[in-house]
């Protein structure tokens, strides 16, 4: 993945896993309210250094708060912010070492592109030759030489986001804030700079929290995500681990798209003993879920839910062998989306369930369609158990 | 408080030629000034300054219109010695009466001139707005590359001296001015008619110099008036006209509120105008205020009226600055 | 394209010449030879020689502008003041009472204010004159700066002051390189908006000024008073004409900047 073997899981970077390793920011049971609402609540959490952390959730769930707490723009009603064992509470927002990038990039328009990068550097008053060279630096980083004269209106949106990065990366901040820094960018411009970013977090060794609404683009740049609902932190986990093993069915129905069959815990497998079987449905056979290492088993008779992906389930005319979960049905809708097609599958209780398969063939040539009798089914390790 | 939001669309206008695209941020920020020196330097030096040069002078203007007049300098009795402190204040309270406000009320001078005062000012609204709203239509409805200009060309005359336009209308209207010199060529009147010093001139004065004022908050609730709510109403079958008065006029009705506001409360006030054109029976209050204090020196009456004449503005104030709040909330 | 429809060419036009028609009268029998100002005697310039040559009326144009510079800076500097007030101070006791009072002077009848004015500076003791007036005006024009600047304020982007702030800029100077630089435009309207109603006032200025001090307004009054000529109509068209201009060069420059200055947006993005 581009250069950055830190990223994903089975990585040598996980600062997280080690009990010993000091966060960098560390919100103790910090609550937010504007008057009576609560825009957070009670929140723990620690961000660790050279991370690229990613905050996600649903629109006023809090992310810009949480940000806005550590630029230092807003005040955490109670709990403390601390960086590095610091108190950061008391420090006014020109004194922290923490750059924000802002959503609406908040260019300064009547300064070129030379001045909106030095404008910080001016404030700690460094010598002239020093903030000259540093500015050079940052515009050769961002790729901007010809446009150092010119002002923000005279940029396209790209150019505008990347002088807003260069101005917030220009002071070598401990911790960047980047408030959906490129919502505004085509999808095209935005995976590139997707890859610029981590590029520069990685020479620069800076530790990067952003904010997104886009779920691939966290995937992509995150060292972990954190997954946001209504002030609170919900998860918080690798890309890899949030998707592939969720706490809860709010994060996977958030996180792509999932199956969710609800039930009651039946036992264990009789042929398998790190499978649990769920009961779902009276006319038919339990479901089968794989329970990771080390297993402890559920209680019997507790509700639960078995959630898969729809990459997971495959879907074919014929019974199938080998595998744990069938159910049978009849295809509802198929959504083409070019490279996939998703299957929606209505079983024979009356459930939706969905199953994409890669596009293998041109689609006149499409073994399955619309109305045909079909089988849905998954192996017991590709779904998860959910409590919640 | 008082937040008038066509006021200030018209100052914008005024001063920037078009109202600025609201660019409101989304987010409105709670970072306020710090609540420390700076920020208690920054309240109290404006604040002070109108306290002292606003408010307190108003409350001058009260107690002198309860004073007695006297000749001498000032001339009002009594004053307040400084001095005399405590006892010297009970003496001047002592010395109040309400006698300038009963021989106000007696003189029907006084009566009449507020009356007419407050019947100018209306008619005079009225028929700016009856002047400026095919103004502001017809500016609203022209083409965009023109605007700009039209509305330069309505600004333009409130930049320049109020005085000097006033001015310019004596030689228009008077026995042997332009205008009955051009009637009697024409041969319309054989005799110079005489407008000069009558409520005429007054009306035409006021209507002249406060125009601006009526077709701007018209022509910014005109604009902002989307094309398609016609184009609707013509395609359910309203004729033109009928569209123009079922659509047009309910919706730009705010604008021709604060229009008849912007014309009503100055003229109520005016001085200048009553006294170059009107005549000698022409009452208007601020000629009255003016004549008592400088003509008579009698300032504790002068003082009486100023404070009538603000009792009487203070209820379409009143009446503006709520028409003005209702308009933000819909705004909002 | 849109066109004028006959009916709003016809009150355009209709309405133009209402407002029009006299200042341009005025003009063309400044120019008029014969003293009689209705009877054209043929083209002469010589009322406006006499303009100039009339001590009284440089005198008082003199005191005019340094009274019009003087209050007009002032009150755009406490205008300013007042309109961060208004929009950025939050809540302190006596808000509603401050707001009130900038608020107020924009309806107040001009003759209430000169005369509390003027019952102010007696009781007070304060000599009447220049000062005066320049308090007088700034008490009222600062009011108008307020509202133009508070306009502009409200429309303020607050997230490029936490910008620069997050870069390390204290308040001070966030607001001197960052605020102040931006609502630059609304400050210039402020003062050139103050400046011409000291300018133009003649109530407030009678009211408390003194003998050593007549302004320009105070003069043509008392001139006026007498009746018509054409001196008058010189000095009147010389104002006319040098406020025109100057407030047509302004809305002209503001425009081309603004037209450049799309022009530039739209080159960027088709750059891209
Ligand atoms: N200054 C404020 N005053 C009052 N309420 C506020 C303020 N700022 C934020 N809120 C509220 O707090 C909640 C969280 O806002 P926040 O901006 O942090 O959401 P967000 O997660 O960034 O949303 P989005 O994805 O839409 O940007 C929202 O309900 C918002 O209305
Ligand atoms: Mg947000």
């Amino acid at each position: 993945m581009n250069g950055s073997p830190n990223f994903g899981s089975g990585c040598s970077f996980a600062p997280w896993a080690d009990p010993h390793e000091k966060p960098l920011i560390r919100f103790d049971a910090v609550t937010k309210k504007f008057d009576d609402f609560v825009a957070i609540d009670n929140l723990n959490l620690k961000i660790y250094e050279r991370e690229f952390f990613a905050l996600l959730g649903p629109s006023g769930c809090g992310k810009t708060t949480l940000m806005r707490m550590l630029a230092g723009f807003e005040q955490p009603t109670t709990g403390s912010i601390m960086m590095n064992q610091e108190h950061l509470t008391d420090i006014p927002p020109h004194r922290r070492p923490v750059n924000m990038m802002f959503q609406s990039y908040a260019l300064f328009p009547h300064m070129t592109v030379e001045q909106n990068i030095a404008f910080g550097l001016k404030q700690e008053r460094r010598p002239k030759a020093e903030i000259k060279e540093r500015v050079e630096e940052m515009i050769a980083l961002v790729q901007l030489q010809p446009f150092a004269k010119r002002k923000p209106h005279q940029l396209s949106g790209g150019q505008r986001q990347r002088v807003a990065l260069a101005r917030s990366l220009a002071k070598k901040p401990r911790l960047l804030l980047l408030d959906e820094p490129l919502g505004a960018l085509d999808r095209k411009l935005r995976e590139q700079t997707q890859f610029e970013l981590m590029t520069i977090q990685e020479k620069l060794g800076l530790t990067f929290v952003i904010v997104t609404h886009d779920q691939e683009e966290a995937m992509t740049v995150a060292s972990r995500i954190a997954l946001m609902e209504q002030g609170k932190v919900v998860q918080v986990a690798t890309p890899r681990e949030i998707y592939e093993t969720p706490n809860c069915r709010y994060v996977a129905d958030f996180l792509g798209d999932v199956n969710i069959v609800g039930g009651h815990i039946l036992g264990p497998d009789d042929k398998e003993e790190d499978i649990v079987q769920l009961a779902w449905h009276e006319d038919y056979a339990p479901l089968r879920v794989r329970l990771p290492q080390p297993v402890t088993f559920p209680a019997k008779g507790k509700e639960m839910w078995i959630a898969v992906r729809p990459e997971k389930v495959r879907i074919t005319k014929d019974y199938p062998t080998d595998t744990h979960n069938i159910l049978k049905g009849k295809v509802l809708d198929i959504a083409y989306t070019g490279n996939i097609s998703t299957y929606h599958v209505r079983t024979e209780d009356g459930q939706i369930i969905k199953s994409q398969e890669a596009n293998l063939e041109h689609l006149h040539r499409r073994a399955i369609t619309w109305d045909d009798e079909v089988y849905v089914h998954w192996r017991a390790g590709g779904c998860v158990l959910l409590e919640r | 408080m008082s937040n008038l939001t066509n006021l200030t669309e018209v100052t914008d206008l005024l001063t920037a030629g078009e109202p600025e695209t609201p660019q409101r941020p989304k987010r409105r920020s709670r970072m306020v000034l710090p609540k420390n020196f700076g920020r208690c330097a920054l309240i109290l030096v404006p604040y002070v300054w109108l306290l002292v040069l606003f408010l307190i002078p108003f409350i001058i203007v009260v107690k002198i219109s309860l004073s007695d007049t006297a000749i001498a300098m000032p001339p009002y009795t009594p004053t307040f010695d400084w001095a005399g402190g405590w006892a010297s204040f009970k003496e001047m309270v002592g010395g109040w009466d309400f006698e300038n406000f009963t021989w106000l009320m007696e003189d029907d001078l006084y009566w009449k001139s507020y009356l007419s005062s407050l019947e100018i000012a209306f008619v005079s609204s009225l028929l700016a707005l009856l002047i400026g709203y095919p103004i502001a239509y017809s500016m609203a409805r022209a083409p965009a590359e023109w605007r700009p200009t039209l509305l330069m060309l309505i600004i333009l005359p409130f930049w320049t001296s109020f005085l000097i336009r006033v001015y310019a209308w004596i030689g228009i209207l008077k026995k042997e001015g332009l205008l009955n010199m051009l009637l009697m060529h024409l041969g319309i009147i054989d005799d110079p008619l005489t407008i000069l010093n009558t409520d005429l001139a007054v009306y035409i004065g006021i209507v002249y110099s406060y125009l601006p004022f009526m077709v701007l908050p018209l022509y910014s609730s005109l604009e902002k008036m989307d094309d398609s709510l016609l184009e609707a109403a013509t395609d359910l079958g309203c004729s033109p006209f009928k569209a123009f008065w079922l659509i047009t006029v309910p919706l730009s009705l705010p604008g021709v509120i604060a229009g008849c506001f912007l014309v009503f409360i100055p003229a109520v006030g005016e001085f200048v105008i009553p006294d170059l054109l009107g005549g000698s029976n022409t009452l208007m209050i601020g000629k009255t205020l003016w004549v008592e204090f400088f003509a008579n020196r009698d300032w504790p009456v002068a003082s009486a009226v100023a404070v009538i004449l603000l009792i009487l503005l203070v209820v379409p104030i009143v009446l503006f600055q709520r028409q003005q709040e209702k308009q933000q909330e819909k705004g909002a | 394209m849109k066109r004028f429809s006959f009916f709003n060419a016809s009150a355009l036009t209709l309405g133009f010449a209402f407002l029009y028609l006299p200042i341009v009268l005025l003009i063309i029998f400044s120019f008029n030879e014969s003293r009689l100002v209705t009877v054209w005697g043929g083209f002469s310039t010589k009322w406006y020689s006499a303009v100039f040559a009339n001590k009284g009326f440089m005198d008082a144009a003199w005191v005019t502008v340094r009274v019009g510079v003087v209050s007009a800076t002032l009150a755009t500097i406490l205008g300013t003041m007042a309109a961060l007030v208004l929009v950025r101070a939050g809540r302190f006791p006596g808000k509603t009472l401050f707001s009130g009072m900038v608020y107020a002077p924009l309806v107040m009848p001009e003759v209430i204010t000169g005369l509390s004015l003027l019952l102010l500076f007696v009781s007070l003791d304060f000599d009447r004159g220049f000062w005066t007036i320049i308090l007088a005006h700034v008490t009222f024009s600062m009011c108008y700066s307020a509202v133009v600047v508070s306009s502009r304020l409200v429309t303020f982007d607050m997230s490029l002051e936490e910008a620069a702030m997050d870069l390390g800029a204290s308040r001070m100077a966030t607001f001197f390189q960052v605020t102040v630089p931006i609502i630059l435009p609304a400050i210039v309207s402020a003062w050139l908006l103050s400046f011409t109603l000291s300018l133009d006032d003649l109530v407030i200025a009678s009211f408390t000024s003194g003998p050593g001090a007549t302004t320009l307004p105070m003069k043509i009054y008392s001139q006026v008073r007498l009746g018509v000529t054409p001196e008058i109509n010189a000095l009147s068209t010389i104002l006319v004409v040098l406020v025109s201009t100057g407030v047509i060069a302004a809305s002209l420059l503001t425009k081309r900047r603004e037209v450049q200055r799309r022009r530039e947006e739209r080159a960027a993005f088709a750059e891209s």
